[in-house]
């Protein structure tokens, strides 16, 4: 709270150019900047993340592959941490657009056909030598940043962001959520959606802004549902947690299921990492990726998927914390988009394994496996970090 | 930070404990207090059950000849999801195809895979799920087939016949795989009747079916599984012992993936073959007793009567077992195997003297004169005639002739009445009998009805029946009216007799009766006792009760419950019980009555002057040797000049208690004397191996010990090798273990045991949605 003063916020640009300098030539002093206890908990979930991974595809005789792609992503995700969280904060302001212009393309490259379907979802550009890449994922780090910008550059000397602020937000977010709700995928854009709400409502705009998105929110999902705006596989994933017994519904269930009996079949202390039967037998489906929980939950138990869920947590809060302490409104609400985007996908993806959410395909964080949302959220985490580091100077 | 964003980041702060909270409850409530039925459910869809059947028991004669033992057959089998996922059009082509092979009708074909809760019918729009009909032309069985487990087992559609004709068409089927998906044939084995001696015996053996749904939910809820493609006993001693003819099914679990394919061998319990029964039937005599009975009916027609059927028994008297027991006519044991054809049922049910119903103790009728034993003795015992006492015997007696209106002797003995089966000597007393219990309700007090009461005393229409080892269904009381229960009946049919008055033409036969039994049917009339003390109108009797009853004058006042089986001895030759016939009871009568009559009965076959009935027909068998008593009965039936005629008799090794009792009837013919009595001395000659025959028992003497049984052994072992669709296979060590009698691959029958079975593949479960 004490170094939250308008000095530091306001200080100038040249002060943190030789701080820049400073760190980069005295590395200790910056290493103690970081959280690490937000590193620990990446670290300690991404090693989980790998065990689960190895488990979950080893039943297909894959789990060694899986685990060397996992740590190769990882390693490179790391990589693109350290970046992020040693950047100059101009310079990533200075590349905002460049990124989101980069990620628009991205987008609108899947959807030629260059780009590639996977689960009902074209969302993958297909690479040479086996890669793909989902750029709904890194569009979601552009419009974090660009949000941020957004509404970051003119609070000089104003306490609120002005309504052509907030309308030139809702047409910066529009063309990547409409190119996502192409592909379809549905999971992204909520991301994209409680995210851009998320930095709206943090920025402090006013109360009526909030309650009026919130209420437009309301009526929009009225609208989508009873326009049948949505295809039927897209209601059908959340039909599957009321009672009805279409066969698309039945079969988003029948998933559900196996991942709540895996999970179930765990109990306390888990059936042992490798020795899951109901993993081991692949009865859940995308278990490496979508539903990697209910691996946790099968072979680690209770203790295993609340840690998962206790690391996750203190993700959400280390990055809660760094937004709170954050040396200008900028970091603020970058962090602030981040914990927004970890929080809800999170708790979508968990909250599916467990039967209390549709059914979509975002990935957990850190845990499943997939190169571009690792990279992804490691960049996040690198971000972070950087707005951590900068609000300690 | 301005204000309004420090209070939403708390806000976002709130939100985000509360929802890692909310993921930690759900979590909790799945693993902790969710746990057990989401592992019950991850089990059940992680084992599947191989279901191997055990080898059924055998049904043996006493002296081990098997009546139904096991042999391997072909079979083909239907997977209905297999052949669902074909399309509609594919899997009906195939039915059509597989029906057309195996010669049965499709809509029967169709029924035989359709789960049982539901038939398809087709309706304007697509096809409507409905309960099955009852009753349809294509199949007039007692059971309407379909598919008691579930969709996605295989259900056996062929004939579970090991005859050659069965081989090669599924053979046909095997060969062409591409023309009949969904369809497999299998190796099982299928029971097998090899007629020992010729015998038939067929509704007292009974017959297996597919376990019904009413019999599979009789079942504990967890054998329900292994069960449900089983083969049970329907009818007879296969119904009566099934639960130790059946055996234990071997259980194989394995671990499956999610498409099926076994991943392991979670328990592996071999089958335990079920135990054989051992009966006190005798091959030979079972055998002989039909030939007579076929014999009997022959002639009967040959001399221009009816003679629809024939029954008879042979009991040992001394233990209650029964020798031998038939009805002619009868069907092969085989018809019901697996399930009976449509027309074959319906000729059967139509055909003269109703072969689907054994009469021996299937059906009662009046037993004539026979039942004079029984009256004798109730008119001693309840004070109307002395032992030995004489009453007369006129020609008439109130307007009632003596039979065939024989000449009266004048005051003659009981033993003489028995004898001569003096009816009007019958008569006299019963209206005294009559008299006397009238006399006693207008005094208020219970009448003594001797004679009714004598009878259930033999144990003829006994509480529950004669008390043999048949399910209860199957067998059929006799009947003996008394003042209470005809008044119950005319109660329960008075509605009917007014109806038919009313209904039929005026004057006929059956309105007269009908019209009197409308307005009187309510009272015991004293022609109602005249009649059932020689055993005519009212009082009914199975040729078993009979047996039985004699077989007490016999033994000495034992009244039995008759035994068919003699023991249950495992399929390794242990004994696992030996089966005693219970004793109902015994007579009321003293050592002295017992004797007069038995000697009457000796006399019947054997004094001249008076003449006895029967002593034409015994003239010349060796009394001195075996001495053979009997008594003859006519019964008049209805409406006829044809007569329900009855011939009982018991013998033994002269100056020895009687070893045996012989009852025959035959229904529709000339008199039991000469109709019935032929036959039964034919079987006291076979017995004792007069006239030419071999005597069916080496001593004269049914085997007291239990016969050898075939062991089945212990079969080398086998291999389940490459067996499991999709898997590695699992754990060769647990599957190369031994495994008695039953395995999986071989089809050779071991030397010295019933064949193997090969396990009947039944997916308890399917993973898949």
């Amino acid at each position: 709270m004490t170094d939250w003063s308008e000095s530091t916020r306001s200080a100038p640009i040249s002060l943190r150019r030789e701080t820049l300098r400073e760190r980069a030539m005295d590395r200790d002093s910056f290493l103690r900047q970081l959280d690490w206890v937000l590193v620990a908990a990446v670290v300690v979930l991404c090693v989980l993340g790998c065990a689960l991974v190895w488990a979950a595809a080893k039943p297909q005789g894959l789990g060694s592959t899986y685990l060397k792609k996992d740590i190769l992503n990882i390693a490179i995700g790391s990589s693109l941490a350290v970046l992020a969280a040693l950047v100059d904060y101009r310079t990533l302001r200075a590349y905002t657009p460049v990124l989101y212009a980069a990620s628009l393309f991205g987008l609108l490259v899947v959807l030629t056909p260059l780009g590639s379907t996977i689960n009902g979802a074209h969302s993958w550009i297909t690479l040479p030598a086996g890669f793909e890449v989902q750029p709904s994922e890194f569009a979601k780090i552009a419009v974090v940043l660009g949000i941020a910008m957004l509404l970051a550059e003119k609070r000089e000397g104003r306490s609120d962001p002005t309504r052509n602020d907030i309308l030139l937000c809702f047409a910066l977010s529009a063309a990547p959520v409409l190119l996502i709700l192409a592909q379809p995928d549905v999971g992204s854009v909520m991301v994209f959606v409680i995210t851009i709400f998320g930095m709206l409502a943090l920025s402090g705009i006013p109360g009526r802004w909030v309650g009026g998105m919130l209420g437009l929110a309301v009526v929009g999902a009225f609208f989508v549902v009873h326009a049948h705006l949505l295809h039927q596989y897209q209601l059908a994933r959340f039909q599957a947690l009321t009672h009805n017994t279409s066969v698309a519904a039945q079969t988003f269930k029948f998933n559900q299921q196996q991942a709540g009996i895996a999970i179930g079949n765990g109990g306390w202390f888990g059936q042992g990492l490798g020795s899951g039967t109901q993993t081991n037998g692949q009865f859940v489906p995308e278990q490496q990726t979508d539903f990697i929980f209910s691996v946790a939950g099968e072979e680690l138990g209770l203790l295993g998927a609340a840690l998962v869920v206790v690391l996750s947590g203190v993700v959400l809060w280390r990055a809660l914390r760094i937004a709170r302490y954050a040396q200008d409104q900028f970091g603020m609400l970058v962090a602030v988009g981040i914990v927004c985007w970890f929080a809800f996908q999170t708790f979508e993806n968990i909250g599916m394994n467990l039967g209390i959410m549709p059914i979509t395909g975002l990935p957990l964080p850190f845990v499943s496996y997939g190169g571009t949302s690792m990279f992804a959220s490691m960049i996040a985490i690198g971000l972070l970090q950087n707005v951590k580091v900068r609000s300690n100077r | 930070m301005p204000d309004r964003s420090r209070l939403r980041l708390v806000v976002l702060g709130v939100l985000v404990v509360s929802l890692v909270a909310t993921l930690l409850g759900r979590l909790w409530y799945l693993q902790v207090l969710n746990a057990p039925q989401l592992r019950e459910a991850a089990q059940n869809q992680q084992i599947h059950d191989i279901v191997t059947p055990a080898p059924r028991g055998e049904i043996l004669d006493d002296t081990g000849k098997p009546f139904v033992d096991n042999k391997p057959s072909l079979v083909v089998s239907v997977n209905r999801t297999a052949l669902d996922r074909l399309g509609e059009d594919t899997k009906t082509a195939v039915l059509h195809r597989l029906a057309r092979q195996l010669g049965k009708p499709y809509p029967l074909l169709d029924h035989e895979t359709t789960p049982c809760a539901y038939t398809k019918v087709p309706t304007s729009h697509g096809t409507k799920v409905v309960a099955a009909p009852v009753g349809a032309p294509w199949y007039a069985g007692p059971f309407l087939p379909c598919n008691n487990g579930l969709a996605y087992q295989p259900v056996i559609v062929s004939e579970l016949k090991p005859t050659l004709a069965a081989a090669k068409k599924a053979l046909q089927i095997k060969e062409r795989p591409e023309d009949y998906p969904g369809v497999t044939v299998d190796l099982t084995a299928v029971r097998h009747y090899p007629r020992p001696e010729g015998a038939f015996a067929s509704s007292m053996l009974g017959y297996i079916q597919l376990i019904g749904p009413k019999q599979l939910a009789a079942l504990p809820a967890d054998e329900r599984d292994v069960f449900q493609n089983a083969q049970v006993g329907v009818t007879g001693l296969e119904a009566q012992y099934e639960n130790y003819l059946r055996g234990t099914p071997g259980v194989k679990q394995v671990s499956v993936d999610h498409l099926g394919a076994v991943t392991g061998t979670v328990k592996d319990t071999a089958p335990v073959a079920g135990d054989n029964i051992v009966t006190n039937i005798d091959a030979g005599t079972q055998a002989a007793l039909e030939g007579q009975l076929k014999d009997a009916i022959t002639a009967a027609r040959h001399s221009g009567f009816t003679g629809d059927y024939a029954a008879g028994v042979v009991l040992n008297a001394r233990t209650g077992g029964v020798v031998a027991m038939a009805s002619e006519p009868t069907y092969p044991p085989n018809t019901f195997v697996p399930s009976v054809k449509a027309r074959t049922y319906k000729q059967l049910g139509d055909a003269l003297g109703s072969p689907l119903v054994d009469k021996a103790f299937g059906s009662a009728s009046p037993p004539g004169s026979t039942f004079k034993l029984v009256s004798s003795a109730g008119l001693m015992h309840d004070g109307t005639l002395a032992p030995g006492g004489y009453s007369d015997c006129p020609t008439n007696y109130r307007d009632r002739q003596n039979f065939e209106g024989e000449n009266g002797l004048g005051v003659i003995p009981l033993r003489t009445a028995i004898i001569v089966s003096c009816d009007t000597f019958f008569f006299a007393l019963a209206d005294q009998d009559w008299k006397r219990d009238q006399a006693l309700i207008n005094q208020h007090k219970p009448p003594r009805e001797g004679v009714q009461n004598m009878t259930r005393a033999f144990g003829i229409a006994a509480p529950g029946g004669p008390g043999i080892d048949l399910p209860a269904a199957e067998v059929a009381p006799g009947h003996i009216a008394d003042r209470k229960n005809t008044k119950l009946n005319w109660e329960a049919h008075k509605k009917d007799y007014c109806a038919g008055a009313a209904r039929r033409p005026k004057g006929s036969y059956i309105q007269q009766i009908d019209a009197f039994n409308c307005k009187y049917g309510y009272q015991f009339f004293p022609g109602d006792q005249m009649n059932e003390d020689i055993g005519q109108g009212t009082v009914t009797v199975s040729p078993l009760e009979l047996a039985v009853a004699y077989a007490a004058i016999a033994n000495g006042g034992t009244v039995f419950k008759p035994r068919i089986a003699k023991a249950i001895v495992s399929a390794t030759g242990k004994v696992v019980k030996r089966i005693k016939a219970p004793v109902r009871g015994h007579l009321p009568l003293t050592k002295y009555e017992i004797g007069y009559l038995r000697d009457a009965l000796y006399g019947v076959t054997t004094s001249r002057n008076p003449l006895g009935t029967a002593v034409s027909t015994f003239a010349g068998f060796p009394m001195s040797r075996v001495l053979v008593g009997g008594k003859t009965g006519t019964a008049e039936l209805s409406n006829t000049d044809e007569n329900g005629c009855w011939f009982a008799s018991i013998g033994g090794p002269a100056g020895d208690k009687p070893q045996f009792v012989t009852v025959i009837e035959v229904n529709k013919a000339d008199q039991g004397a000469v109709s019935a009595a032929p036959y039964v001395r034919n079987m006291w000659d076979k017995l004792y191996g007069f006239r030419g025959n071999k005597a069916l028992f080496p001593n004269g003497v049914p085997p007291k010990k239990l016969p050898k049984v075939r062991i089945v052994e212990a079969g080398p072992p086998r291999h389940h090798g490459g067996h499991h669709a999709g898997g590695a296979n699992p754990d060769a060590t647990s599957t190369q273990k031994a495994k008695p009698t039953v395995a999986a691959s071989s089809s050779s029958p071991s030397a010295l045991g019933p064949p193997p079975i090969l396990p009947a593949r039944i997916e308890r479960r399917a993973a898949v949605p």
